[in-house]
């Protein structure tokens, strides 16, 4: 990816340049993934959905007193999914969670990518004593049950969308923090990481200009693969009433589903809308993944 | 658990595929004393966090124990004195250490028992469930997963791949609450057909109790089947994918044999490396696992204890859970670690 | 060669698929034929034993009565020991258990039972007065033992058994509740041989002997408790043989598997949903009972939480100490609609504290001192209290921040959610933030007085005593650092004089009046608002139960009740159909699972075979 002049010495204008070449190569490259542009088309129209929310549902969506019809309506031609127990429009209820749904899930994997990166970055590059705890830390994180460590930290803190967002975040990070070490220290044995050095470049400089462009890319599938996971984690947490019950999320409203008695009842338009939509979102994300992976490393065959 | 499988494959499939650094010949006793080490440095440290963990849990354990009834102040003393809270921290702490080392985790506060009584109660039913399940999905992401491979790219390996991936982005519980729904409550003229829910239906007893709790595991073995195969399958195809572009393959084929019994005798055991690690990363997992199955079913289980032991929270069951579930990863990671030398064909041994 | 193998190995692949899946086929189809409708299987038995099966959301606490504090496992006591007296399952006055008779002494201090002799433990020994006395003096004296029961034994002085049929109670002050003592009783010479009663659980050996209409049979955690009829009982065999209670995590399960006839019988507790009473209502052969329930369900209001010796604690906001303002915020909750809404009418508009269904002492607030639901109202008050609202449309307290209060409530139940949703919407109105504080365990926010607001509901005895003690300056916490018998800290001069006269008032009818004159206070108080009393929705099958009692005997709940009496009363239908139709779903099914397991590996084997041989040739 990168050539030989890495340095901030010279010209940014050719380090520009070089930057838009890379990306446009990228493009071409995940361009010949099919898979990956089903993937990324879902995620634009779901980011579509959720950020034009507001035009054409609004926040009364979630209102209670004002809901339009009676419980638990099955779906008909003026409510197309159906209504919930409050008589609340799922349709728009449905759309309305995406946006909860969605953003937990890029908050919750960018923190969890920024801890890994961090701590992978500073563990390769500082080597000794702060390499070995690190990494010993990370390799507990890695033993500890995500789940069940994720749940008794929601238990530990307030209902909120922070909480959950903390809860996936922290430990979901190790992955990350072992594969951008193992780049890190791949980049940092290059040469023209020695020149560097050799010209006075001290810590900082080194991290954030030559080794954090060269692991970006990595954490950038990472970031899409965790977001995959983390929208299911999101989910499971809200499922087991871990989330916050004034907020609209799809896993919210699965737990909103069953407390309400439409799994015994065959209500199934109650249920299999909010299933669908993490699943097709998960999905995407989860093709757009394994897309970026594969342009990066070709050797990997995931979707050979 | 759908959750927190996903880090683990991007895992897999890229570490993995490098293996542990692999110890040759004489080396081995030391490897292996040096990962035994590891792990028993690993289960301290959890035996450390579930103590530590739960005491962030905000509220005194003794008034949350005598919640609603009237209590005086030296009756809670008293209890305070018998669960051991009076004492300092530190003191509670190595006092716990002390006996969790001699298997004694303690009296459960909601329970009023042993909680090593409690988790060997539950043990078996979350090993039924999750290790019927595991045989299951590991036969089946093992086999669809080389299949996938040998045809990569053909109609057959586009459509494995693509159910693998869908199945694996869709919530374990909401797949279980939707076969409930259908083939337990039954939906339009299908009726139900299998229990909804728990592992008995009590006061069976020979075969008809085996017959019973076989019907009872079908459903949820079948939505954790469906949910994990993928991870098995994908990890598979991607080794096998690897391998067969090895240069010794080339020189098999030139030799004369044919594609298949190359793929057979050459590529398959060598790529059966990454899927042997998940194996057992993933049996580590299978105890823990469960939570989002075990609550949809009523299964009697592990899973449902702990959340159970959260809610109150009974902070002596909560940590005597948490150190299982983490041993069980812990133990099997380490078994992973061992063994893989042992398998792996390109090392003398 | 190779590639033309490799054609030919696709189609095997395609084959063994096929198989798999049309064996899967006939499965389904297998059992949904001639299995289809198999709902004896709850109360099917190998031997034609009437087994009556009855889903719970609860799991077993403990079966030991001196540890036992929830619901179920109370219940399950109600069956395997008497009591020293019963409540009638018509109108609930109190009725002969142990004792056949008692007597209070003249100065009200000393209570004789007379113990009957025609009850038997399990075992072949006779229960006795002795056995009773025991009872008693081992949660008087066994810290352990008086765990779940120790308040019914705080005001005894001594208990004595003079001879088998007569036992003596004397108390430290008179006591209106001595036909209310909601104790089992034991059999002695079985339970001295505990050693710690803090840790024995009564659960490891089958049968427990008991004295009840059943005897404890078997019990596995998490699963299931069974008991057998006694066919001893004094007051007559049971009809059923054998009775289930079989846990549920999950209520929809629990309802599912009525639909199905796994179980006879769903327990309303927690009560069924709106739409799951619906969805039954339409089902055949199901009987959904929607009986006036014994709980209130209210909002209670934090006053400032403090001890017995004046300490004040918690952060309740002080803007809630001024009465205008709790009835303001009570007058702006419209409890027409959460009945409508939320309860979709299984439940009763709230007046009084003590629920309707129990007539003596129900009662309901005056024309002119009933707080009517009026937000415009509600928010004249809020004015003319000082609490203005800001550039903002928020009111602000004294300390000139807008007001948000932090309302407690349980995670676990559907209906403070809901509630909840709507409290935000009208008080969002008024100009007042609220904030849910959704918790699994809600105590220890609760005992810290750290709540505005907070979710209150309790189930009513037919003896009111304990639900109007836990209002009292008495059930303070002595110190902060207790735990007292409070509610939520209400403490109330006037309120503690009636409390304390009607709890030495021997007569019913002067008692039942003072007892609502003590609901007046409560009410205009405005710390305890109940908004609903909610109906105890259940169901069961009527294939499989023909009969049962209910209580109160008119319009009442099944699950739950104070006493025996719908197990012990339960009926069986007329069995219909074969009766071995469980097991043999359960043949079909292993047959079928097995064949097609077995099928998957021959195949599988033999594919291998074949593929092997042909790499040899």
């Amino acid at each position: 990816m990168t050539t030989t002049t890495g340095t901030a010495s010279g010209p940014r204008a050719l380090a520009r340049q070089r930057r838009r070449a890379s990306a446009a190569r990228f493009w071409r490259r995940y361009r010949a993934e099919r898979a990956g542009l089903y993937g990324l088309t879902v995620l634009a129209l779901c980011a579509l959905l959720a950020l034009c929310a507001p035009l054409f549902v609004g926040a009364d969506v979630s209102s209670v007193t004002d809901a339009p019809g009676r419980p638990m309506q099955s779906p008909s031609a003026e409510f197309p999914l159906g209504t919930d127990q409050f008589g609340r429009d799922l349709l728009g209820l449905v759309v309305w969670g995406s946006r909860v749904s969605l953003l937990v899930g890029l908050l919750a994997a960018v923190l969890s990518v920024s801890i890994g990166t961090l701590i992978g970055i500073t563990a390769g590059h500082f080597k000794g004593w702060y390499a070995t705890v690190m990494m010993r830390i990370t390799d507990w994180f890695l033993v500890m049950p995500t789940l069940v460590l994720a749940i008794a930290l929601a238990t530990v803190m307030s209902r909120s969308l922070t909480t959950i967002v903390v809860a996936i975040g922290v430990t979901t990070w190790p992955t990350t923090a072992r594969l951008v070490r193992a780049q890190t220290l791949a980049v940092e044995t290059r040469p023209y990481i020695e020149r560097a050095k050799a010209l006075g470049g001290g810590h900082w400089h080194l991290m954030s200009r030559h080794v954090l462009p060269n692991v970006m890319p990595l954490v950038l599938a990472q970031t899409t693969l965790i977001i995959s996971s983390a929208i299911l984690a999101e989910a499971t947490l809200a499922f087991l009433g871990l989330g916050d019950p004034a907020i609209v999320s799809w896993g919210g409203l699965l737990q909103d589903a069953r407390e309400a008695g439409a799994v015994s009842a065959g209500d199934w338009w109650y249920l299999v809308p909010p299933g669908i939509a993490i699943a097709v979102v998960a999905l995407a994300f989860t093709l757009c993944g394994r897309a970026v992976e594969s342009v990066l490393n070709p050797r990997l065959g995931v979707s050979r | 658990m759908t959750a927190e499988t996903t880090p683990a494959l991007v895992e897999d499939g890229r570490q993995t595929a490098a293996g542990p650094r692999v110890p040759r010949g004489s080396a081995y006793p030391r490897y292996l004393a040096g990962k035994v080490a590891g792990a028993a440095v690993s289960l301290l440290a959890v035996l450390v966090t579930s103590f530590f963990l739960f005491r962030l849990i905000p509220g005194d354990p003794v008034k949350t124990m005598t919640g609603g009834r009237q209590v005086s102040a030296e009756q809670l003393a008293a209890y305070r004195e018998e669960f051991g809270l009076g004492l300092p921290l530190w003191r509670q702490f190595t006092d716990y250490c002390g006996k969790a080392l001699t298997g004694d985790f303690g009296t459960s506060y909601q329970f009023r028992a042993p909680v090593v009584d409690k988790i060997t109660e539950a043990l078996p039913n979350t090993l039924l469930l999750t290790g019927g399940a595991f045989v299951l999905y590991t036969a089946l992401g093992i086999f669809l997963g080389t299949r996938s491979a040998w045809r990569h790219g053909k109609l057959g390996d586009r459509f494995n791949t693509g159910l693998a991936l869908t199945l694996y982005s869709i919530p374990s519980f909401w797949l279980g609450l939707l076969l409930i729904t259908v083939l337990s409550v039954g939906i339009g003229p299908l009726p139900g057909m299998f229990p909804t829910g728990g592992m008995e239906s009590g006061g069976k007893e020979g075969f008809a109790y085996v017959v019973d709790v076989a019907h009872h595991l079908v459903l949820p073995v079948v939505t954790l089947v469906a949910v994990e195969y993928g991870q098995t399958l994908l990890v598979t195809r991607s080794a096998l994918l690897d391998e067969m572009g090895g240069d010794y393959l080339t020189t098999a084929r030139a030799k004369g044999l044919r594609d298949d019994l190359v793929r057979r005798r050459h590529a398959v055991p060598n790529a059966m490396l990454p899927t042997v690690t998940l194996i057992f990363i993933n049996l580590g997992r299978t105890v823990a696992g469960v939570i989002l199955v075990e609550t949809v079913f009523s299964w009697p289980g592990l899973g449902g204890l702990f959340y159970q032991a959260l809610s109150v929270p009974d902070l002596p069951l909560v940590q005597g859970l948490f150190f299982v579930f983490a041993a069980a990863v812990i133990v099997m990671n380490t078994l992973a670690d061992l063994v893989y030398p042992l398998l792996d064909p390109r090392v003398a041994r | 060669m190779g590639t033309n193998d490799q054609t030919r190995k696709l189609p095997r692949g395609l084959r063994l698929v096929a198989v798999a899946g049309a064996a899967a086929l006939t499965l389904t189809a297998g059992l949904a034929t001639p299995l289809d409708p198999a709902p004896r299987q709850a109360r099917a038995a190998d031997d034609g034993k009437q087994v009556l099966t009855v889903a719970v959301a609860q799991s077993v606490d403990s079966l030991s009565p001196f540890l036992a504090v929830r619901l179920l496992s109370t219940s399950i006591h109600r069956l395997m020991y008497e009591y020293l007296t019963g409540y009638d399952p018509k109108d609930n006055h109190a009725i002969p258990g142990l004792a056949t008779r008692w007597e209070p002494s003249p100065d009200k201090l000393t209570w004789t039972y007379t113990i009957r002799s025609n009850s038997r433990w399990s075992d072949g020994e006779r229960a006795t007065a002795e056995d009773a006395a025991w009872t008693f003096n081992k949660m008087m004296t066994d810290d352990g033992a008086a765990t779940a029961n120790g308040s019914y034994v705080g005001n005894f002085r001594r208990v004595t058994a003079p001879s088998p049929t007569k036992l003596v109670i004397e108390l430290k002050k008179p006591q209106a509740t001595m036909t209310a003592l909601d104790v089992p009783i034991v059999p002695k010479h079985v339970w001295e041989k505990v050693t710690d009663f803090s840790e024995f659980n009564n659960d490891k050996s089958f049968p427990v002997v008991g004295n009840g209409p059943f005897v404890l049979t078997g019990y596995k955690a998490d699963s299931y408790v069974r008991l057998k009829a006694n066919k001893n009982f004094w007051r007559g065999t049971p009809k059923f043989d054998e009775l289930v209670f079989r846990y549920y995590k999950d209520q929809d399960a629990a309802v599912s598997a009525l639909r199905k006839g796994e179980v006879s019988f769903v327990a309303g507790s927690p009560s069924l949903t709106p739409a799951q009473a619906a969805s039954l209502e339409g089902a055949d052969d199901i009987k959904v009972n929607d009986a006036p329930g014994r709980r209130f369900y209210a909002l209670a209001t934090n006053p400032g939480a403090k001890a017995k010796n004046g300490k004040r604690f918690g952060d309740g906001h002080p803007s809630l100490l001024d009465r205008r303002v709790r009835n303001a915020l009570f007058m702006a909750v419209d409890r027409e609609a959460i009945i409508d809404k939320v309860f979709q009418g299984h439940a009763v508009e709230g007046e009084g504290y003590i629920p309707p269904r129990f007539q003596d002492y129900f009662w309901k607030p005056a024309a002119n001192q009933k707080l009517v639901y009026d937000p415009a109202k509600a928010a004249r008050l809020l004015d003319r209290a000082g609490y203005r609202k800001n550039g903002d449309g928020k009111r602000v307290g004294k300390d000139g921040k807008p007001i948000t209060y932090r309302v407690l409530c349980h995670a676990t139940d559907p209906n403070d959610k809901a509630v909840g949703k709507y409290l935000q919407e009208w008080w969002g109105e008024l100009g007042i933030g609220v904030r849910l504080n959704c918790l699994d365990n809600v105590t220890d926010p609760w005992l810290a007085g750290e709540y505005d607001l907070a979710f209150d509901g309790w189930s009513v005895n037919p003896d009111p005593d304990f639900v109007l003690s836990i209002h009292t300056c008495g059930a303070l916490p002595a110190t902060p650092q207790d735990t007292g018998a409070t509610d939520n800290f209400i403490c109330d001069r006037k309120y503690d004089e009636l409390y304390a006269r009607q709890l030495a008032e021997y007569d019913p009818a002067k008692r039942a009046d003072i007892v609502k004159r003590m609901e007046s206070r409560l009410y205009d108080l405005g710390y305890m608002n109940v908004m609903a009393y909610p109906n105890a929705v259940e169901a069961y099958r009527t294939d499989q139960i023909k009969s049962i009692t209910t209580m109160p005997a008119k319009a009442g709940n099944i699950y739950g009740q104070d006493g025996y009496w719908s197990w012990w009363s339960a009926v069986p239908a007329d069995s219909g159909g074969s009766s071995d139709s469980a097991s043999s779903t359960g043949v079909v099914v292993a047959i079928v699972a097995g064949a097609v397991l077995l099928g998957g590996l021959g195949a599988f084997a033999a594919m291998r075979r074949r593929a092997t041989a042909e790499d040899r040739e």
